[in-house]
This record gives C-alpha cells, structure tokens and sequence, in this order.
C-alpha cells in the first residue's frame, strides 16, 4: 500500500487495484484487517469517500468483508477470486492494446506469436 | 447540520458584475474545491456566504435562516481568509481575537498546529513570509471547529512539504469531525484527490459542480487525425480544440450513455482536473 497515485485512472480504481495487489503478493493475508479509510485517505492524500468508494468494490467482490466495529477483513479464498477475474480481464487489459499497437505498426500475428513463444521468461 | 444555501446570488461593484444568479447547496460533511482563474469571483463568493461582505441580489441560508446578521447561523462558520500582508498585528494576537470570535475555537488544538507548522507567533504577520502567512489562516480556520469552514487560497506561498502536512491536517480532522470545508486554491491537481466535490467558477457563474471522481470519469482527451476525431466526438461537448497540421486534439466531456469508439486511428486519454480546467476556462485562441 504504498505506491504513488497516477492521474491516469481513478482515485478508487487504483486503491482497489493497490489492496488486491497487496493480497496476491502476500503482503495482507486472508483473515487479516486491511487499511482503514481513514488511514488510506492520510496517507495518500484522498478524500475518505473515495476510499471508502475503492473498498466497496472489493466488498462488492466478495473480496473483503467487514467485521462490525472492527474493520474490514480480506475473505478466505480472496486470493484466487482476485486470480481468477484478472485472467478473464488478461484478454480486454493486456492483449488488445498490444494487438492495437501491433496493427498500426503492421506486426503480423504470425510475428506476434513468434516473439511470445520465443521470450525466454515464458 | 443543514445544507447552506446560495439562491439567486449576485454581486455586483458598482458597474461590475462580480457573480451573477448563483445557485448553489453546500451540504454538510463534504470537503470542496472551489476553483476559478484569477479575479473569478472565488473570495468574493466565500465571503458572501460567510456575511463579511453583502449581497447585491439574492438570499444566501443555511437551511431556512438567513445568515446576514444571524448570529445562530453564523456561529456555524468560519471563513479564513487571505491576510493583509502589511498586518502589524503579532500573530498570537490574531490568535487571540479569533478565538473570542469563533465560538467553538479549540484552543489546544491551535497549539499543536503552531508547533507542527513551526510558526513564531511573537513576529508581526507583516514580517512573516507569504507561506507563513498561510499557515497562519490554516491554523485560525481549522481551530476554529466551526461547522462550515471557507478557506481562501489556504495553500498560496506554501512550499510544497508544508502543502502536504496541510493536505494531511485537513484529512484528519475531516475523518475525525465531518465538518463541512470549502477550500480554494490554485494548486489543482495535488488537491484534487481530496475534494469529494469541485465547484469551477468561470465569468461570473458556476460552471461545474460535481463529484471529482465522476467528474474527471467522464472526461476525455481525445487526439488522432482531425476527421477521424471530428468523426468519433460529434455531437459531445468539446473544448479546447487544437490542430496541428492534419493532427487534432479535443478534450470532451460525455454524457451519459456516450462513448468514445475504440479504434486505432485514436488516442484517449484520461484528463487530470487542472487539464479539464484549463479546457473549459481557458480562452480558445
């Protein structure tokens, strides 16, 4: 939780995107609290609202919950939720633009496949 | 609290039109930005709402009261406005007849501000510095726990650590309190994240008063080959066109229901408050 904000997307987007990130990398576990609105509206400068707004979405999710009183909580199984619906967003976030940049510098899709296949990471 | 409202507001000086038939609702327990060129008519709203200065037309409440000369309305708010920078008066002088003129003004708090701004509260004002003079009007407008409190360009002269401790303060005693602020400032975009709502003012009337987030969602820059972006933004409101050659860049806001069609003969971009600014308020050459 403790990256820049960029202009580039909203405010909430990016506190959601910041706490899942933080989940996946073992940074906050399952069953552990998360960042209260408050702290994360101090600590990057934010409107509790929109915080407040980042947090829903994860809530919505199934991702976290709240313990009345207490705080929110990230759920067991947040883990491979979040997994789960970043691969069926993968095609829409990732692969469109690098098809989009590909097209307008006339990459065929032959030539595309081949750079995956052959980068050494994969 | 009840909300405060703005009906039918002008002012005018003499010939001048300085606000004409404002219409607006602060409600209670949200942080505004209140933003608008230079000579825009932001100090002169402000200090309407707050009764230091009359209206020439129209009626300004807060809820069903009036507010001029409503003592019961007025102990509700603070406005802290920009000093004279040849003041002679010492600072804790200021402090002092502040806290006889805002009922709720807490003391102790004020002391800890001064000590975490590091002011010299035994200097004149007139022999502090344009930032220190700042934080002299943060200080005098967050002690004074008033429910609605107006700040005038709080940030001006501040460098940019002291900005952020001031940001920091704000969101504090915001979580801790809900109090109602109006803060006006030139520094857009670092203070953007922290307006739940922002009000442009532009000749004379405002313009936009609207929820950041959503207001900043729905606006777009938009560049390519000028027919292709004639084509994709016709019909939407635009502003700031600009060519170059067979290039065009336009920044749109949308309406509900409206898009802009991804292609890749388009660039879109998202827009940050101060570029959206600078869109509607600026003058198209």
């Amino acid at each position: 939780m403790s990256q820049f904000l960029s202009q580039e997307k909203s405010i909430y987007l990016q506190i959601s995107e910041m706490i899942e990130n933080d989940i996946l990398r073992d940074i906050i576990l399952e069953e552990e609290r998360v960042p209260s609105t408050n702290e994360m509206a101090k600590l990057y400068s934010i409107n509790p609202a929109t915080a407040a707004k980042g947090i829903n979405i994860l809530v919505d999710e199934g991702i976290v919950y709240k313990k009345r009183g207490i705080g929110m909580f990230v759920s067991t199984g947040a883990k491979e939720t979040i997994k789960k619906r970043r691969k069926a967003e993968f095609y829409d976030h990732y692969i469109r633009s690098i098809i989009k940049e590909a097209e307008s510098l006339e990459i065929s899709k032959e030539e595309l496949v081949t750079m995956i296949l052959e980068n050494e990471d994969c | 609290m009840e909300s405060i409202f703005c009906k039918n507001v002008s002012k005018k000086y003499k010939k001048k039109i300085v606000l004409e038939d404002v219409n607006l609702e602060l409600e209670p327990g949200k942080i505004y930005g209140l933003i608008g060129r230079n000579g825009a008519g932001k100090t002169t709203l402000l200090s309407m709402i707050a009764a230091h200065a009359p209206v020439t037309e129209g009626l300004i409440c807060l809820g069903e009261e009036e507010i001029w000369e409503n003592p019961n309305a007025l102990e509700h708010i603070c406005f802290s406005r920009q000093l004279n920078p040849s003041m002679i008066m010492v600072v804790k002088d200021y402090f002092k007849l502040a806290s006889m003129y805002y009922p709720h003004w807490d003391e102790n708090y004020a002391k800890q501000l001064i000590e975490k701004f590091e002011l010299e509260t035994s200097k004149p004002v007139s022999k502090l510095s344009k930032g220190m003079q700042s934080m002299v009007t943060i200080v005098a407008a967050l002690a004074s726990k008033a429910d609605y409190t107006f700040m005038d360009e709080p940030v001006s002269g501040l460098d940019v650590i002291s900005r952020d401790l001031f940001y920091k303060l704000l969101i504090d005693e915001y979580a801790e309190t809900g109090r109602t602020f109006v803060i006006s400032t030139h520094i857009i975009d670092e203070a953007s994240d922290i307006f739940e709502e922002v009000i442009v003012l532009n000749q004379n009337q405002i313009v936009i008063k609207e929820n950041t987030q959503e207001l900043l969602e729905r606006a777009v820059f938009v560049s390519g080959k000028a027919e292709e972006v004639d084509k994709a933004v016709k019909g939407m409101n635009c502003y700031h066109a600009e060519t170059i050659g067979r290039s065009k860049s336009v920044t749109v806001l949308l309406e509900e229901g409206q898009r802009i069609e991804d292609s890749s003969e388009l660039t879109t971009r998202a827009v940050t408050l101060q570029n959206l600014f600078v869109a509607l308020c600026g003058k198209e050459d």
